[in-house]
């Protein structure tokens, strides 16, 4: 058990450290010089190395590397380059936002694609399990940003139900917040529920055909008893494999919903970044988001053994 | 059934976790900094396109951080009005010694920096000599001041090196503000504060989303009209349409999405309103390309190609028609332009046999031109018009998209191995960068900066604008460039708002009568 532990904590470690080799090394040879980015298309050379000079750029990539990590061991995310004041306040403002985004649209995701997968599965054969597995196929074909922009025309721009975007200001309050959330999280959520749903009719399909079905089946177990008894348990876990992937994946990968929606999450503030070659912001929320993909996957291996006891024995 | 309630009970574990996941996200949204107050009721929200990067003026360029701040929350000594013409602001008058070395500004009195120091000579003389630090909005523009002389402690004297009339007018943009004694003791402070002279205290920025404006009590003229001001930053076009329609915003500011505000301009509850803007929209014609000779060197050839350019339909492809078309690198706002008498003025309006003759006269066939092109809407459908109208007259056009700022900036304007490029020039007066041989424009004329010279030194404004004026006709026949058009400055406003300043003069948005009915 402990030296499971030591090796799981080890790989978290060295991935970390060639996350963070990889991330300097990469944005370091990204074209564009954050110092005249900044300062615009007239200002003059000279103006631009002392901006450089002023921001440690002129220093060599090695130095700049070790006073980059150093800071991170002792939980200093830097200052950034474009603003000039402490990158942290900045990336934990849009995880926040990124993080409540995606959760919310991930149990909408699992809520509704549990119950679809399952049906779609089991009904397979039949007129409405035809129909709601083509209907799940339809939505896997819609882009998320489509979805959105219909959201906003008919709840925001038609009925006025909800805002067509933007985040309440700092200090409004928690409940300030759910109005703004609903629809990109249902834009995000339904899409997701589609994929989710298609991942949970294979996965149970798959297990269906496992001889501890027919078993149960032959101890006297209806097919539909046997399949929620046993079966579905055993069909969760690359469904949740696949949840916590997707998870991952969201947290920079709304950043198409964030633009439509103008959330101020983790995408957006990843590409303005990088517009603005605000190379410590980048550094930053790539980081912070290794660091939650390897907590996520920590999480769905948690899951894994607590749904399947067969695995729990390797440990 | 044992083991039934079993597996149930581990579901349930299962499901703590992930519950307990949802909870860690609700926690991050908790923790969000600079926590203020929340909106006023009575605020005004005025959505806007580009987001301020930083709050500094001093290390931050571009103009959303102008607009923002400059008139409403710093102050110079003179400022502009809104038809462009320089106004006292904290100087209530100027004189200008005959040798136009000496500029001796009359301090109004009885005003106070939003933390509560006086406004000094001590304080402006301090500000004005702190501008050679700055790195962002081209200090060098001010180079010419030498020093700053306390006359009084309500008079300070500017002393120049060199005479230069443009001087006053720079005076009028971000270089100008007259920062505070407490800013200047620690200048990070510039960072996350911002401390003026003006009718609005900065109240908070969320980065790249919102930027709050509180009006100052205090405040030594007319106290601003709302009590609040939001500056909400729409990176995407159709987002800031769709937030006015839905009351999100009570007015746009140079919204970008011309196709859709065509839509917008039938519902007959928003009124839709075009100003002017400081951009100039230029193709560059390299004539000193780095790895080689190049056939734009040709005059014969740069004129043919600015005769290929049909400017109104790159006008009503670009801006839906809403752009104004630039005879000149000068704007229609300037005080200098074309004069359309100059002598040895070529005709360059668009004709494409002539175009075709000029390059049969210059002896060239087959060009094939590389035009890197910026990563913009705009850009991309300049140069997609361009390339059909330059194939028209038979010159291959082959269009290379670059990001901008950020790649375009080193390899078009740093390497110089382009042969055409368009840029959507929105600093003011850009089209000094004509005086500068060095400047990606490579426009390298004796006569032009002899012209630029005899302007600096003019201690008028009709001396000044002759002098621009001519080298403006110059540079129009030696076709550096072809001028396209400036975009405009649409504004979108809901019933009942008023207030919102209708041109773009590069300097500070206006702020201060905006209202809410």
């Amino acid at each position: 058990m402990v030296q499971a532990v030591a090796r799981r904590l080890g790989v978290f470690l060295l991935t970390a450290l060639v996350a963070s080799v990889v991330v300097f090394l990469l944005l370091s040879v990204l074209p564009g010089d954050p110092a005249r980015v900044q300062l615009g298309l007239e200002a003059s050379a000279a103006d631009v190395a002392r901006l450089r000079a002023e921001l440690g750029l002129d220093r060599p990539l090695p130095v700049r590397y070790l006073t980059w990590v150093t800071g991170l061991l002792q939980g200093d995310l830097g200052i950034s380059l474009a603003t000039r004041t402490p990158v942290a306040p900045q990336v934990m403002a849009a995880l926040g936002v990124s993080l409540l985004l995606v959760t919310t649209a991930m149990v909408i995701a699992v809520v509704l694609a549990l119950p679809i997968g399952v049906v779609t599965a089991q009904r397979r054969h039949r007129l409405d399990g035809i129909v709601l597995a083509g209907v799940t196929q339809l939505g896997v074909a819609v882009p998320n940003f489509l979805l959105g922009l219909l959201l906003v025309a008919l709840f925001a721009v038609r009925l006025g139900w909800f805002p067509a975007g933007g985040w309440p200001a700092a200090g409004s309050g928690p409940g300030a917040v759910v109005p703004y959330l609903v629809l990109p999280a249902l834009a995000l959520g339904l899409v997701r529920a589609a994929i989710l749903a298609r991942y949970t009719r294979a996965a149970v399909i798959d297990v269906e055909r496992e001889p501890f079905l027919r078993t149960a089946r032959a101890g006297g177990l209806t097919a539909t008893q046997a399949l929620w008894r046993h079966g579905v348990r055993h069909a969760l876990v690359p469904v949740v494999t696949v949840t916590g992937v997707e998870f991952s994946a969201l947290i920079i990968g709304a950043v198409v919903i964030e633009n439509v929606f103008v959330l101020p999450g983790m995408g957006s503030l990843l590409l303005r970044s990088v517009a603005n070659r605000d190379l410590i912001a980048v550094q930053a929320v790539v980081m912070v988001i290794v660091l939650l993909v390897l907590v996520v996957n920590l999480l769905v291996d948690v899951v894994h053994t607590l749904i399947d006891p067969r695995l729990r024995g390797t440990s | 059934m044992g083991s039934r309630s079993g597996s149930v009970r581990r579901l349930r574990r299962a499901l703590g976790v992930l519950l307990l996941g949802c909870g860690l996200g609700l926690a991050g949204c908790a923790t969000d900094p600079g926590a203020g107050q929340g909106v006023d009721p009575q605020a005004a929200t005025l959505g806007l396109t580009a987001a301020p990067a930083g709050l500094d003026l001093t290390t931050t360029g571009g103009a959303a951080i102008v607009q923002a701040l400059l008139g409403n929350v710093y102050q110079g000594l003179v400022g502009l009005d809104e038809t462009g013409a320089i106004q006292p602001l904290l100087a209530t008058d100027w004189q200008i010694s005959p040798d136009g070395l000496r500029y001796t500004f009359t301090l109004r009195e009885g005003v106070t920096f939003h933390d509560g120091t006086p406004l000094t000579a001590e304080a402006v003389a301090a500000s004005i000599e702190h501008i050679p630090s700055w790195s962002a909005n081209s200090p060098s523009q001010l180079a010419a001041i030498d020093h700053v002389e306390i006359d009084s402690p309500h008079q300070v004297t500017l002393i120049l090196a060199d005479p230069d009339f443009d001087v006053l007018y720079r005076l009028a943009g971000p270089l100008g503000i007259i920062l505070s004694p407490a800013a200047l003791a620690d200048p990070s402070a510039l960072t996350s504060t911002a401390i003026g002279t003006g009718p609005f205290l900065l109240e908070s920025y969320q980065v790249g989303t919102r930027l709050v404006l509180a009006r100052n009590p205090d405040y030594w003229g007319t106290p601003a009209a709302s009590p609040q001001v939001v500056l909400r930053y729409f990176a995407d076009p159709s987002a800031a349409v769709n937030a006015i329609r839905t009351g999100g915003v009570d007015a746009l500011y140079g919204a970008e999405a011309y196709d859709l505000l065509v839509s917008l301009a039938e519902r007959d509850d928003l009124a839709i309103a075009t100003g002017a803007t400081q951009g100039v929209v230029v193709v560059t014609m390299n004539t000193t390309r780095d790895d080689g000779d190049t056939p734009l060197a040709d005059p014969l050839v740069r004129w043919a190609l600015t005769r290929a350019v049909d400017k109104k339909a790159v006008v009503e492809v670009a801006t839906a028609g809403l752009g104004t078309v630039l005879p000149s690198p000068a704007l229609p706002g300037d005080p200098y332009g074309l004069d359309p008498d100059a002598p040895d003025l070529p005709d360059l309006s668009y004709n494409p046999d002539a175009a075709r003759a000029l390059l049969a006269q210059a002896g060239v066939r087959d060009l094939d031109l590389t035009f890197t092109v910026p990563n913009r809407p705009y850009a991309q459908a300049v140069a997609q018009v361009l390339q059909a109208q330059f194939a028209e007259v038979g010159v291959r056009v082959r269009l290379v998209t670059q990001e901008f700022p950020a790649v375009w900036v080193q390899q078009t304007m740093g390497n110089r191995s382009f042969d055409l490029t368009v840029v959507n020039h929105v600093e003011t007066r850009s089209l000094w960068g004509y005086a500068d041989p060095g400047y990606y424009w490579s426009y390298d004329s004796a006569a032009a900066r002899g012209l630029f010279d005899r302007a600096r030194a003019a201690t008028d404004q009709a001396g000044y604008a002759a002098a621009v004026s001519d080298a403006v006709a110059l540079i129009v026949a030696d076709a550096p460039g072809i001028w396209l058009y400036s975009p405009p400055n649409v504004v979108v406003t809901r019933p009942g708002v008023s207030g919102v300043p209708l041109d773009d003069l590069g300097v500070g948005i206006d702020l201060s009568r905006l209202r809410v009915a």
